[in-house]
């Protein structure tokens, strides 16, 4: 045989009854597997017991066996010397009979002559062929025990010289009837135990069971129901182990499920409501340009238009002149108007001189316009300007932060602090205005503040937002500079 | 190659054959189905059949006197069968029937042999150059008895009923102080050899006991710690030594034969060695009158008995 096939043969039979346990082991549920293991401990290990015990205990009895025989044989061998000198058949026939009367296990006894013929034996009407020569002792020796395979099963014969042989030899067979019935006596109880325990251990293993797997069982049930969209399944937590844990854990994540859910409903709502208000302001925006193209560009190029045909009209040089510096301060007064136009829609001054002039800028604009007190501080700006989007959110957020305060907040001083570190943007927006209660942000009203986190969120920044009735408000925007790339 | 499985049935089987092989050895006795033993068979050369009288225990007896047996065995070119028995009167039977030819008796049974049936004296053994013995009245070392009168309403061990030196003489002493051995001691048993009747004092199972004074010495000799628990408080007068015989059946060759064996003995090594293990010089012949003392105490004693 090709040796070298071996362990590859040993591994393809390894494998395939690994792949039987799984197939059978995972089959089964954790209450059978549990049950499994705990009748399968205590029968292997009652088996084994039984069956070492019993061992134990046979080698044993029948060491003792042969022991006692041996010493039955050498006190029978002992009284029967005088006996056999001074030719006392019957008192031999007595003794032999005595010896089997009085020692339980000894199934016969004789007494074997010199002249190897029996003087005496305890079977009634004849003697057993083959039994004389079946065991032989030498005179010197102490005793001679050979086991005899007979229709009565084993039988320990045991020959013991008499006077040195000289006077012949005794004989006792020890049946092991006795220590069989005590080995199965004792194997049986121990079967006994093993059946009781493996009873206790299945009832101690399904209590076990339904102790672990119960907390489970629920889990399941409520993890599907998750996953159906429910939330509301709270978990009981049974004890206090990793199971328990796990349900403790198992009901913060629904519960944080349903919180995150909760939200994300209302950022929903919100966002179709910033999309409609995007898309309303647009339109309003569009409206505002047409306006001011009719209201204004339209009457003064209007007026420029008529103002040229008053001027072809014109014949003196000097009115001429007049009425064409006159339609070229019209012109002007049109290009200022365009290109305040033009600054509205988008301020290019964002782009050409950076965040911290278009935001001054802004605010100048603003405090032209309107009666407010508006302080200005920027920390860490240098030559290095920001990512445009970044730049972009800045200051969308701080022109609609000071929107929101010229309109609602009834505010005389603002202040405007915006910090650059390195690795972030810091922007804080402060009022002395009327104040609102945080924690109606986020709902309709508030699309401004919405409007606000949106921009922060999508670059991986945050809002938070501290007002009170009567006290002001504070806002801080924080927003990460190497989050941009993310965003 | 072969299938994985049909290796493992191999094995198996291979594992299941070498259990069975260990189990079938030896050949089955049935204890239930009996045969009749068979008929000893009449031996084809009579052997000489010699008695020892129990004097000492069946197996000291069988031990003193094998180089004795084997010596004459060897001399006569003859198998020697040793017969023993418990008592002295079975021993006479056997000589008187003439099953046994030559015997090893005691003097009282000698005495009761010659004038019941006609037991020959062939030779007597001679004992420290003497031809006699002695009773001995012998008590525990640690007794506070001078005498036989002070083991009245004792424990007192005989040996054999026809024992000379054993029952006859202290018997006669009893008789002497005007009672009986059974009226003066408190108990009395036999013990049927002069051995055991020495352990029986020595064990304290007895408070005194009488002995033949040969028995007495040799166990002494063999057994040195005997002394320190034993002590003679008294001796008889001389008797004469235990005699050999011979069945009045016994052919006359055969009787000069036997004669010639053993009083030339210690003229042989293998001789004296026989001679030595039973404590003897010598044999020497004797005659009957040597035992008249003897057979007056036991004709006394005979007659006195119940």
């Amino acid at each position: 045989m090709n040796w070298d096939i071996g362990p590859t043969l040993l591994q393809t039979v390894l494998q395939r009854w690994m792949a039987r346990f799984w197939r059978i082991a995972g089959a089964v549920n954790i209450r059978i597997k549990i049950m499994g293991i705990v009748l399968g401990l205590v029968l292997l290990l009652g088996f084994a017991v039984t069956v070492q015990v019993s061992q134990l205990l046979a080698q044993n009895m029948y060491l003792q066996l042969q022991e006692q025989g041996i010493s039955i044989a050498r006190d029978l061998a002992a009284r029967a010397t005088d006996l056999i000198l001074i030719n006392d058949l019957y008192g031999l026939r007595q003794l032999i009979r005595d010896t089997q009367i009085n020692h339980s296990g000894v199934r016969y006894a004789f007494v074997v002559g010199n002249d190897l013929y029996i003087l005496a034996h305890t079977f009634e009407g004849g003697f057993p062929e083959g039994l004389l020569n079946a065991n032989q002792v030498t005179g010197e020796a102490y005793a001679h025990t050979e086991i005899l395979q007979t229709d009565e099963g084993q039988l320990w014969d045991i020959a013991v010289p008499i006077f040195e042989g000289r006077a012949g030899v005794a004989r006792v067979g020890m049946s092991d009837v006795q220590a069989v019935q005590i080995v199965n006596i004792v194997t049986g109880q121990l079967l006994l135990t093993t059946v009781l325990v493996s009873a206790i251990g299945i009832t101690a293993a399904m209590t076990l069971t339904w102790v672990l797997t119960r907390p489970i069982i629920g889990l399941v049930g409520a993890a599907r129901k998750v996953e159906q969209g429910d939330f509301s399944p709270h978990v009981p937590v049974w004890a206090n182990d990793e199971v328990g844990e796990l349900a403790l854990a198992f009901n913060a994540m629904t519960a944080a499920l349903a919180k995150n859910q909760e939200e994300r409903a209302e950022r929903e709502q919100l966002r179709a409501q910033y999309v409609n208000r995007v898309i309303a302001a647009q339109e309003e925006e569009r409206k505002r340009i047409a306006r001011e193209l009719h209201d204004s560009t339209s009457q003064t190029l209007t007026s420029l238009l008529i103002g040229f045909r008053t001027l072809s009209d014109t014949n003196d040089p000097a009115e001429m002149r007049q009425r064409a510096d006159d339609l070229r301060s019209v012109a002007a007064n049109i290009l200022d108007e365009v290109h305040s136009l033009a600054l509205q829609l988008r301020p290019s001054v964002l782009d050409d001189l950076g965040l911290p002039e278009a935001i001054k800028r802004h605010v100048a604009e603003c405090q032209k316009h309107h009666a407010i007190n508006i302080d200005l501080a920027f920390t860490g700006f240098d030559d290095h300007r920001l990512p445009a989007p970044l730049e972009t959110a800045l200051y969308r957020i701080t022109q609609e932060a000071l929107t929101n305060i010229i309109r609602h907040a009834e505010a005389e001083t603002a202040s405007i602090f915006i910090e650059r570190t390195v690795d972030k943007v810091l922007a804080i927006i402060e009022d002395d205005g009327k104040g609102f209660d945080p924690e109606q942000v986020g709902q309709e009203g508030h699309l401004g503040l919405y409007g606000i986190r949106e921009r922060a969120e999508l670059l991986s920044g945050r809002l938070v937002i501290e007002s009170q009735i009567g006290a002001g408000t504070s806002l801080y925007v924080e927003i990460p500079i190497n989050g941009i790339s993310k965003g | 190659m072969f299938p994985p499985k049909l290796l493992y049935i191999c094995l198996v089987v291979c594992v299941l054959l070498a259990g069975c092989q260990a189990q079938v050895d030896a050949p089955k006795i049935y204890l239930s189905a009996l045969k009749p033993l068979p008929e000893r068979p009449e031996s084809a050369v009579i052997p000489l059949r010699v008695s020892v009288a129990a004097v000492i225990s069946p197996k000291g007896t069988a031990e003193s006197y094998q180089p004795l047996l084997d010596y004459l065995s060897h001399s006569l070119a003859r198998p020697v069968e040793l017969v023993q028995r418990r008592t002295y009167a079975e021993t006479n039977d056997l000589i008187e029937a003439g099953y046994v030819d030559l015997a090893f008796v005691c003097t009282s049974a000698y005495i009761i042999g010659h004038d019941a049936f006609d037991m020959q004296l062939l030779v007597a053994p001679q004992v420290n150059g003497q031809v006699v013995y002695y009773s001995y009245l012998i008590v525990p070392s640690e007794s506070a008895a001078q005498g036989i009168e002070d083991l009245r309403g004792k424990t007192f061990a005989f040996t054999d009923p026809m024992s000379n030196t054993g029952r006859a003489y202290p018997a006669h002493l009893v008789q002497q102080l005007g009672s009986t051995p059974e009226r003066f001691f408190a108990r009395t048993f036999y013990t049927y050899s002069h051995d055991d009747a020495i352990r029986a004092v020595a064990d304290g199972l007895a408070d005194g006991a009488a002995v033949d004074s040969l028995v007495y010495e040799f166990a002494l000799a063999r057994d040195p710690r005997l002394a320190q628990r034993l002590k003679v408080i008294h001796r008889s007068p001389p008797f004469g030594i235990p005699p050999v015989v011979v069945s009045p059946h016994i052919r006359p060759q055969l009787r000069a034969r036997l004669q010639e064996v053993l009083l030339g003995m210690s003229a042989h090594p293998q001789g004296q060695i026989a001679l030595k293990s039973l404590g003897f010089d010598t044999f020497v012949a004797i005659d009957d009158s040597a035992y008249q003392s003897a057979r007056e105490l036991i004709r006394k004693d005979q007659g006195q008995k119940p």
